[in-house]
């Protein structure tokens, strides 16, 4: 066991999850459709389309299956724009990724909910637009409704849902639903105390179950805490990845010097 | 801050330091694309369709004090009107069929197309926080607010064919029936696609919608028959790919109905046509929509 482990180590021989090779996101600033817009383009005045902005440049790495990788960055450097496209909301303007395996992305907490639809039928929704057997989703249903500590609430329409336990229930979807890649896009800043811990450890479990975890975050604790590598993203552009004790310190000194 | 170290035991290996094996072997390859759907993965999303069709049609009905019975009333109330109008006033030939028979078949229809195409244009809009939030195909939206709309057509058709008995005219071809729904299916799944995709893009589709289908309603042969009309009048309704696809459902439900076959070979040529633009439109924007919307 040991020497399986070593071995798959030293050759380099590490089963890809996520790859990227010049992969860039171009945006169009600005109000996407307008009267103004549309006259100015029919009189054939110039520039009516408005500026852009790359959102994400030339971006290439490589996550190995069974890394648990953080992504930290300012507001608006890409962090979000990577892990969209990796749970296919979105598409790249340029360059390519490849993903191996199911994703599990959990991109904002209690949004994918509809709020008329039962917790129940929520989990259902949700599973099925995953790609998710129905069969699978009827059997995790428990192990969902028991970690969001909803037994009595799952038959309630969610807009009845305290906003807390809209978000146990988005977690719950998140991390008991089986999948190969786990994405996390900033979501633990709005659950708090012991419920948050218990992500954390849920988390960190799975990583060590062996599945990939991505994991966005301002909090650089919980990104020490999750992770074992670490990529570091300014203005688009991939600034530096590498291990979590070397990153995160340079990233927290870039933002004291701006101070 | 403190940094705690890696735990080693947690370096992203199993108890027995193996990988599990993937729940999806399969690779996915992101790139730049007008384009990312194959006609093929349809198939695979039809668990979805069925789970956001029962939640449209649970959500159509949900606190409201007659819930499903408004799949009664709201016929009923459209085929009052064309009683007063064509009947009342115009006096409409309809050959040989009782006049509230005739019009329910057409009814059956037209109630499914309008209830689509009113749900329908708007679901993708509707679904936002699924278009931005869940990687949740997005064809499923459209075609489950069409699959969710089949009540309001099942309704009004059992109604028709139950007059049709009554009166003696129910025609043996009543069998070919679920070609004509398959039919409709895609007709009215094919335009949804398109109104759809396009009311991302352009919201002007959402106001103009309603115009539309009050319009609409005039140029289907719901409440008159084609034979009554002007010959400049006939062509345009005729050119209506509802008009051969209401024709052809009477001749399978009505026993001595005898329907002109251009308007239906028209109808089965445009219903080829809109299926495919609804499917290469809606493919082709769906890839900005989490942008765009």
């Amino acid at each position: 066991m040991r020497s399986d482990r070593e071995q798959t180590h030293s050759n380099g021989a590490h089963p890809v999850a996520v790859s990227a090779a010049g992969l860039g996101k171009h945006y169009r600033l600005g109000q996407l459709r307008s009267l103004k817009q549309t006259t100015g383009r029919l009189l054939g005045q110039a520039g009516a389309a408005g500026p852009g902005v790359e959102a994400l440049d030339d971006v290439d790495f490589t996550v190995a299956r069974g890394e648990a990788i953080g992504i930290v960055g300012a507001n608006g450097s890409g962090k979000s724009t990577i892990v969209q496209i990796l749970a296919g909301t979105t598409l790249p303007t340029a360059g390519v990724m490849r993903v191996y395996g199911r994703v599990l992305p959990l991109l904002a907490v209690g949004l994918g909910f509809h709020p008329d639809l039962t917790g129940r039928e929520n989990v259902t929704l949700f599973g099925s637009s995953l790609g998710i057997p129905r069969r699978t989703i009827t059997e995790r249903m428990d192990a969902v409704t028991a970690f969001a500590e909803l037994q009595r609430h799952m038959d309630t329409p969610v807009k009845r849902f305290s906003s807390g336990m809209t978000a146990r229930l988005s977690f719950s979807v998140a991390v008991q639903f089986p999948a190969d890649i786990y994405v996390f896009d900033e979501v633990l800043a709005v659950v708090d105390g012991e419920f948050r811990d218990r992500c954390l450890k849920e988390i960190r479990h799975l990583h060590a179950q062996g599945r990939t975890v991505f994991f966005v975050s301002h909090s650089l604790n919980q990104v020490a805490e999750v992770c074992d590598r670490v990529m570091w993203f300014e203005r688009g552009a991939l600034k530096q990845i590498g291990p979590s004790d070397i990153v995160l310190p340079a990233y927290e000194r870039s933002l004291t010097h701006e101070r | 801050m403190t940094l705690p170290s890696a735990d080693p035991n947690a370096l992203g290996r199993g108890p027995d330091g193996r990988l599990p094996p993937l729940e999806d072997p399969s690779e996915r390859v992101i790139v730049p694309a007008k384009r990312r759907l194959k006609l093929r993965h349809l198939p695979r999303q039809w668990e979805v369709v069925r789970v956001l069709a029962a939640r449209d049609f649970k959500l159509k009905y949900q606190q409201s004090l007659l819930g499903p019975l408004w799949l009664i009333f709201q016929p009923l109330a459209l085929l009052g009107a064309f009683l007063v109008a064509f009947k009342g006033l115009g006096n409409v030939r309809t050959s040989n069929e009782p006049y509230v028979v005739f019009t329910l078949v057409g009814l059956s229809v037209w109630s499914f197309f309008q209830a689509s195409m009113t749900i329908g244009t708007a679901s993708v809009i509707t679904n936002l926080n699924y278009v931005r939030y869940t990687p949740c195909p997005r064809p499923a939206f459209p075609l489950a607010a069409t699959l969710a709309s089949l009540p309001s057509c099942a309704v009004v058709a059992l109604a028709a064919i139950v007059g049709a008995v009554v009166t003696g005219h129910l025609s043996p071809r009543i069998v070919l029936l679920p070609i004509g729904l398959v039919w409709l299916f895609v007709l009215t799944a094919g335009v949804v696609g398109i109104s759809a995709a396009l009311a991302v893009r352009y919201r002007d589709v959402i106001q103009a919608l309603p115009f539309l289908l009050q319009v609409g309603v005039f140029v289907v042969p719901v409440g008159y028959s084609l034979a009554g009309l002007s010959p400049v009048v006939r062509t345009i309704v005729e050119l209506n790919p509802l008009t051969g696809l209401i024709e052809a459902w009477r001749w399978m439900i009505l026993a001595c109905y005898d329907p002109r076959l251009a308007p239906i070979a028209i109808s089965l040529a445009l219903t080829g046509a809109l299926a495919i633009a609804g499917w290469r439109i809606f493919s082709r924007l769906e890839t900005t929509m989490a942008d765009e919307i």
